[in-house]
C-alpha cells in the first residue's frame, strides 16, 4: 500500500442534458495522503462539488463517469450500492453548506446521530447515544444531553452546523469532505467553527478535503490549495506557494479580485475577470480559460497540459511554459483620481436618523432596531455592518421607505420622511434609492432591460420624450458597462452581475443623491463582485451620490466606506470614519468582528477573539448592553444591568461601551 | 402539549364563529331561490287565500332576521323542523339515518382509497421516472379525467351487470338496516376510491420526488444510510404531511362528491336525499343538510390542521413560527 488515502485518476463525469453532452469534470487527478487536508478552491460552476459528490458516488442519474477514484487502494467506482453504503458515513463523511436543510425537520438530533452509530458500528441504542454525546462533546457543545432531545429548528445555524460535523465525526472517518460548511454562517460563528475543524484535525489524524470559494476559509484549514476551473484543476500546491506564487492568470486574478488584507477604494482597484465561466462541451479542447484570459496566445490550445512549477506546485497554463512570467506578482491597478465638488458642503447632513426603533409583529414583538442615531454625510459612502439579525437591513429599508419606523425620525435634507415610500413625495422616492441582494427578484421579468429603466424615468424623472428616453438609457448602461444589445434583454437572459448592474442603472438613471445598497454583491461570486464593487466605486467617484452600504462582509465594507457603523442586535456598537474604526476599533465586539475575518494571506495569520452563545432574543426588550451575553471583555454586573453610554474619541468616532479607552 | 390545547380551543372558536356565518349564508341563499314554498306545499291549484294563509301560519311574511332566530335556535336544541314534501315528518327521523348510510359509505371509501394511493405515490415518487411510476402516474390521471358518473357507470357494467357480484341499485329493502346489506356499499364506495386515487396518489408522489431530492435525504444517504431505511425513517413522514392536508381538505369535498355518486346508484344516503330535497324545493330539508355538510367540513378542516400540527415538530414546538 502507498501512503495515499485518495487517488483520483483521470476522472471526467458529465452530464447528459437536452443541450447535448456537458462536462462538470474535466481530467481531474488528484492525490490525499494520509492526515493531509487540501483545500478545494473556485467560484460556482467549476465542478469542485461535483467532484466531491463524485467521491461519495452520489450523482444525478444523467451523470457518466470515467476514470478512478481509489479509496485505500479501493476503486470507489467499482463498489456496488451496498459496499458504498458502508464507506459512507462510516469511512468517508461529507458535511454541507447548509445545516438547517440537511437534518431532518421531524426527526430529533439524538436520533439522527444515534442511528450512524446503530447502523455502522452495531451499536446498540444506548452504546450509540453515549458515542452521540461524546461527538457533540468533541465538538465544545455545552449541555449535548439536552441538545439530542431537540429537534433541528431548535437550535441556531451555527449550532447545527456543529451538530453536522459531530454526526460525520460519529464513526471516526478516515477523510472527511467538507462542501463550502461555512458559507451560510456569520463570520463570527465561522471563525469558531474553523477553529474546531483545525483541532479536530490534530486529535483525530484524519485527512480531509476542504471545499470553498474563500481563500481566507481555506488558509485556515488546509496546506495544499487545489484551484479548479470548469472542472478542471487549474493550479495545485502549498498554501504558501499559491498565495505568493501564483502562476495560473485565474489563480492570480482570483487572488487579486478579493478585497482583503485592508485593500481601500482610494489605493487599489480590484481585479475583474472579463467573462464568465461557460458549460463545456465534452470535446472543446485547450484551456478551458482561454476565453477569459488576457494572457492567452495561439499556443494555448496546442500546447496545454500540466507544468511543474516548483515542488509539489503545477498548474496548467501554457505560459507556465514560458519562463518569461514578467507579471508574476500581483498587479496593482490604480484607481480613477478622486476630485473634490467645487460646492461640496460637508457640514450639512444629507440624511440624519434620529432614534430609529423598528418593532415587527403585534403580539410576538421582534425588536429588529433599537433607537439608533446616526448621519450619513453628502458625497460619502457609509458602509454598515453587522451580523444577521443585527438590524442593519430593517435600518436600510427604513429609510429607503420600504416601511416606516415604529417610532423616531428619519430627516433627509430638510424634509422629515420617516414615513413609508407610498406616502413620500416624488421629489423623496427619486432622491433614494434602493439596490437588493438578489437583483433578480427585483427586475420585473417580463420587461425588457430598457422598459425597466425607462419606466423608473419616467414616473420619477419626468422624461416622457422617449427618443430622449432611450438615449440616456444608452448612455446609463454605458456607465455601467454593458452595451446598446442589452436594451431589449429581459432579465432571465443576464448573468447574477449583469442583472445587478441593471438594477444600478436603474437606481442611477434618476440622478438621485442617496442609494441605499442592502448586500448588493452577496450573491455573486467574488470576480463579479470586484467587478460591482468597482463599478459603484468608480460611479461614486464620477456623480457624488452617497451610498448607504450595507454588507455583513467587513473586508467589502472596508474596501468602499468612507465611514463605517457596526451594529449589534439592533444598536450600534461603533461609528467611525473608515480608518479610526478599522486600525483602531474600541468596541470589543467590533474587535471580535475584525479578528473573526478570515486572513487570505497565509503568512499573517492572527489570533481570533471566539465568541460563544448567541445573539439575545430580540423578542425580549434588553436593558443593559445588548453584547453583554457573549462580551469577553464584560466588566462585571453594569453591563448587564445598564445601557453603555456613548464614549467619544474623536469628532466622528464613537462607540458604546462600560470601557472606557 | 399546552400548545396543542391552546390551539385546539382556539381553532373551536373560529370554526363556531365559521358555522353562525355560513348558517346565515345558506339561509339567506335558500330563501333567495325562486318560488314560493307556501305555493309549492299546496300546490298549483291552490287558491290564492290559501296560500296567504299558510304564508302567515308558517310566519313566512315574518322578516328575515325573525325568521332566521327562529330556525337557528331551533337547530341549535337539535329541532331541525319538518320536512315539506313529507309532510308532517320530522327532518330528524330522517335525516339521521340517511347521514348515517353515507358515513358508512364515506368511510369504506376512504379506508380503501387512502391507503391505496399513499401507497402507490410513494411507490411512484420512489421510482421516479421509471416504468412503475410511469404505469402508477398513467392509471392516476386516467381515473382522475373520469368523473364519477361515467367511472361509476363503468364499474356497474363489470361488476354488476357483467359479473354480477354486486346489486346494480343500492337500495335496502324495507325493514332491514345497512348492516344486512353491506353488499350495496361497495361500487360506490369504489366509484369514489377512482376519483380519489388520481388526485391523492398524484400529490402524494410529488411530495415524495421533492422530499427525495431535499437535502436531508442527501444527507442521510450519505451517511451510509440504507435507501429502504432512508424512506422509510427520513422520507415517509415528511411526505405525508402534505398529502394528509390534502385527504382532510378534501374530506368535505368527499362529503359533496357523495350526492352524485348516490343519485348514479340510487344509495339511501344524505346525497341522494339532498338531491330530493332540492328537486321538491324542501327548504328546511336543503338547509338542514348544507349545514351539516358545512359542520363535517369544518370539523374536518380543523383535525386535518391539528393532525399536521401534532406530525410536524416545528409547528407542535413553536405555533408556526420559525
Ligand atoms: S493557457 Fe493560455 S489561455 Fe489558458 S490561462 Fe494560460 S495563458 Fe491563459
Ligand atoms: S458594555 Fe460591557 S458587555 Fe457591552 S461591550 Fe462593553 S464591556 Fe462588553
Amino acid at each position: 500500500m502507498n501512503d495515499n488515502i485518495l487517488e483520483i485518476e483521470n476522472l471526467h463525469v458529465r452530464f447528459s442534458t437536452f443541450d447535448g453532452l456537458f462536462s462538470a469534470v474535466n481530467n481531474v487527478s488528484l492525490n490525499l495522503g494520509y492526515n493531509e487536508s487540501i483545500g478545494i478552491i473556485g467560484e460556482s460552476g467549476c465542478g469542485k462539488s461535483t467532484l466531491a459528490f463524485t467521491v461519495m458516488r452520489y450523482l444525478a442519474t444523467n451523470a457518466q463517469v470515467e476514470g478512478a477514484i481509489r479509496f485505500k487502494g479501493i476503486n470507489l467506482l467499482e463498489n456496488s450500492e451496498k459496499e458504498m453504503e458502508s464507506v459512507r458515513g462510516n469511512r468517508i463523511a461529507m458535511v454541507f453548506q447548509n445545516p438547517y436543510s440537511s437534518l431532518n425537520p421531524s426527526l430529533t438530533i439524538g436520533f439522527q446521530l444515534d442511528e450512524v452509530g446503530m447502523h455502522h458500528q452495531k451499536l446498540s441504542k444506548s452504546q450509540a447515544r453515549k458515542a452521540t454525546i461524546e461527538a457533540l462533546e468533541m465538538m465544545n457543545l455545552g449541555d449535548p444531553k439536552g441538545i439530542v432531545r431537540r429537534y433541528p429548528h431548535q437550535v441556531s445555524g451555527g449550532i447545527q452546523q456543529r451538530i453536522c460535523i459531530a454526526m460525520a465525526l460519529l464513526c471516526k472517518p478516515d477523510l472527511m469532505i467538507l462542501d463550502e460548511p461555512t458559507t451560510a454562517l456569520d463570520v463570527t460563528t465561522e471563525a469558531v467553527i474553523l477553529d474546531s475543524i483545525a483541532e479536530l484535525r490534530d486529535t483525530l489524524k484524519m485527512s480531509m478535503i476542504y471545499i470553498s470559494h474563500d481563500i481566507g476559509v481555506i488558509n485556515k484549514v488546509s496546506e495544499n490549495i487545489v484551484v479548479m476551473y470548469s472542472g478542471e484543476i487549474v493550479e495545485s500546491g502549498p498554501k504558501k506557494q499559491i498565495f505568493e506564487n501564483p502562476v495560473h492568470p485565474y489563480t492570480r486574478a482570483l487572488i487579486n479580485c478579493m478585497p482583503r488584507g485592508g485593500v481601500v477604494k482610494e489605493k487599489t482597484k480590484l481585479n475583474t475577470i472579463a467573462g464568465y465561466v461557460k458549460r463545456r462541451g465534452v470535446d472543446e479542447g485547450g484551456c478551458p480559460f482561454a476565453d477569459r484570459c488576457d494572457k492567452k496566445n495561439d499556443t494555448c490550445i496546442s500546447k496545454y497540459g500540466t507544468k511543474k512549477i516548483g515542488e509539489h506546485h503545477y498548474a496548467a497554463c501554457d505560459r507556465a511554459y514560458a519562463e518569461d512570467i514578467p507579471d508574476k506578482l500581483k498587479v496593482r491597478i490604480t484607481p480613477i483620481a478622486r476630485k473634490k465638488d467645487p460646492d461640496f458642503d460637508s457640514e450639512r447632513d444629507l440624511l440624519k436618523v434620529e432614534d430609529l426603533h423598528k418593532i415587527y409583529g403585534n403580539k410576538r414583538k421582534v425588536y429588529a432596531v433599537n433607537g439608533i442615531e446616526f448621519s450619513v454625510k453628502p458625497h460619502s459612502i457609509l458602509g454598515i455592518v453587522g451580523e444577521s439579525g443585527c438590524g442593519k437591513s430593517t435600518t436600510g429599508h427604513m429609510i429607503s421607505g420600504l416601511f416606516p419606523p415604529s417610532k423616531g425620525r428619519i430627516i433627509f435634507g430638510d424634509t422629515d420622511i420617516s414615513i413609508g415610500w407610498n406616502k413620500r413625495d416624488k421629489e423623496t422616492l427619486k432622491n433614494i434609492q434602493l439596490i437588493f441582494q438578489n437583483p433578480g427578484r427585483s427586475l420585473n421579468p417580463s420587461h425588457t432591460v430598457e422598459k425597466i429603466i425607462g419606466r423608473t424615468m419616467q414616473k420619477l424623472a419626468n422624461i416622457n420624450n422617449a427618443k430622449e428616453r432611450r438615449e440616456k438609457i444608452i448612455d446609463i448602461l454605458r456607465k455601467v458597462d454593458l452595451g446598446k444589445e442589452y436594451l431589449e434583454k429581459k432579465p432571465r437572459q443576464l448573468s447574477g452581475g449583469e442583472q445587478q448592474r441593471v438594477a444600478i442603472a436603474r437606481s442611477l438613471s434618476i440622478s438621485p443623491s442617496l442609494i441605499v445598497c442592502d448586500e448588493p454583491t452577496s450573491a455573486l461570486d467574488v470576480s463579479v463582485q470586484a467587478s460591482v464593487l468597482n463599478l459603484l466605486n468608480d460611479l461614486q467617484v464620477d456623480t457624488h451620490v452617497a451610498y448607504l452600504f450595507i454588507s455583513h462582509d467587513l473586508n467589502v465594507i472596508n474596501y468602499l466606506s468612507d465611514y463605517i457603523m457596526v451594529m449589534y442586535a439592533g444598536k450600534i456598537a461603533e461609528y467611525g470614519k473608515r480608518d479610526e474604526v478599522m486600525e483602531n476599533s474600541h468596541h470589543p465586539y467590533t474587535e471580535a468582528l475584525l479578528s473573526a475575518v478570515p486572513e487570505v494571506d497565509p503568512t499573517k495569520q492572527k489570533d481570533i477573539i471566539e465568541l460563544e452563545g448567541m445573539l439575545p432574543d430580540p423578542a425580549k426588550k434588553i436593558k443593559g448592553c445588548p453584547f453583554a451575553g457573549r462580551c469577553h471583555k464584560q466588566v462585571g454586573e453594569i453591563c448587564v444591568k445598564e445601557y453603555p453610554p456613548m464614549v467619544q474619541l474623536t469628532e466622528d468616532h464613537y462607540y458604546f461601551c462600560h470601557i472606557k479607552p | 402539549m399546552k400548545r396543542l390545547m391552546e390551539m385546539f380551543l382556539r381553532r373551536l372558536g373560529s370554526l363556531l364563529a365559521t358555522l353562525v356565518v355560513m348558517s346565515f349564508v345558506i339561509f339567506l341563499l335558500v330563501e333567495i331561490m325562486p318560488g314560493d314554498v307556501a305555493q309549492m306545499i299546496l300546490g298549483q291549484s291552490a287558491t290564492e287565500e290559501a296560500v296567504a294563509a299558510l304564508r302567515e301560519a308558517r310566519g313566512l311574511n315574518d322578516p328575515l332576521l325573525e325568521r332566521y332566530g327562529r330556525w337557528i335556535s331551533g337547530v341549535v336544541v337539535g329541532d331541525l323542523g319538518d320536512s315539506i314534501y313529507m309532510q308532517g315528518v320530522s327532518i330528524n327521523s330522517i335525516l339521521w339515518r340517511k347521514v348515517g348510510h353515507s358515513i358508512i359509505l364515506a368511510m369504506t371509501a376512504f379506508i380503501i382509497f387512502v391507503p391505496l394511493s399513499i401507497f402507490f405515490g410513494v411507490l411512484a415518487g420512489v421510482k421516479e421516472k421509471k416504468p412503475t411510476d410511469s404505469i402508477i402516474s398513467f392509471f392516476g390521471l386516467a381515473t382522475m379525467a373520469l368523473p364519477e358518473f361515467v367511472s361509476g357507470v363503468i364499474l356497474i357494467t363489470v361488476f354488476a351487470v357483467q359479473l354480477k357480484w354486486f346489486p346494480i341499485v343500492s337500495v335496502i329493502p324495507i325493514g332491514e338496516s345497512i348492516w344486512q346489506n353491506l353488499n350495496i356499499v361497495v361500487l360506490p364506495a369504489l366509484s369514489i376510491t377512482l376519483v380519489m386515487f388520481g388526485y391523492i396518489s398524484r400529490m402524494q408522489r410529488s411530495s415524495m420526488i421533492s422530499v427525495m431530492n431535499s437535502d436531508y435525504i442527501r444527507a442521510a444517504t450519505l451517511k451510509g444510510m440504507p435507501r429502504r431505511y432512508v424512506i422509510f425513517r427520513h422520507a415517509l413522514k415528511n411526505a405525508m404531511l402534505p398529502t394528509i392536508t390534502i385527504i382532510g381538505m378534501n374530506m368535505g369535498w368527499l362529503f359533496g362528491g357523495l350526492v352524485v355518486v348516490e343519485t348514479l346508484f340510487g344509495f339511501p344516503g344524505m346525497g341522494s336525499l339532498l338531491m330530493t330535497a332540492i328537486k321538491t324545493r324542501d327548504v328546511p330539508l336543503i338547509e338542514a343538510c348544507v349545514l351539516l355538510i358545512t359542520v363535517i367540513y369544518s370539523v374536518s378542516t380543523m383535525i386535518t390542521d391539528i393532525m399536521y400540527s401534532y406530525l410536524n415538530p416545528r409547528i407542535r414546538y413553536q405555533g408556526g413560527q420559525k
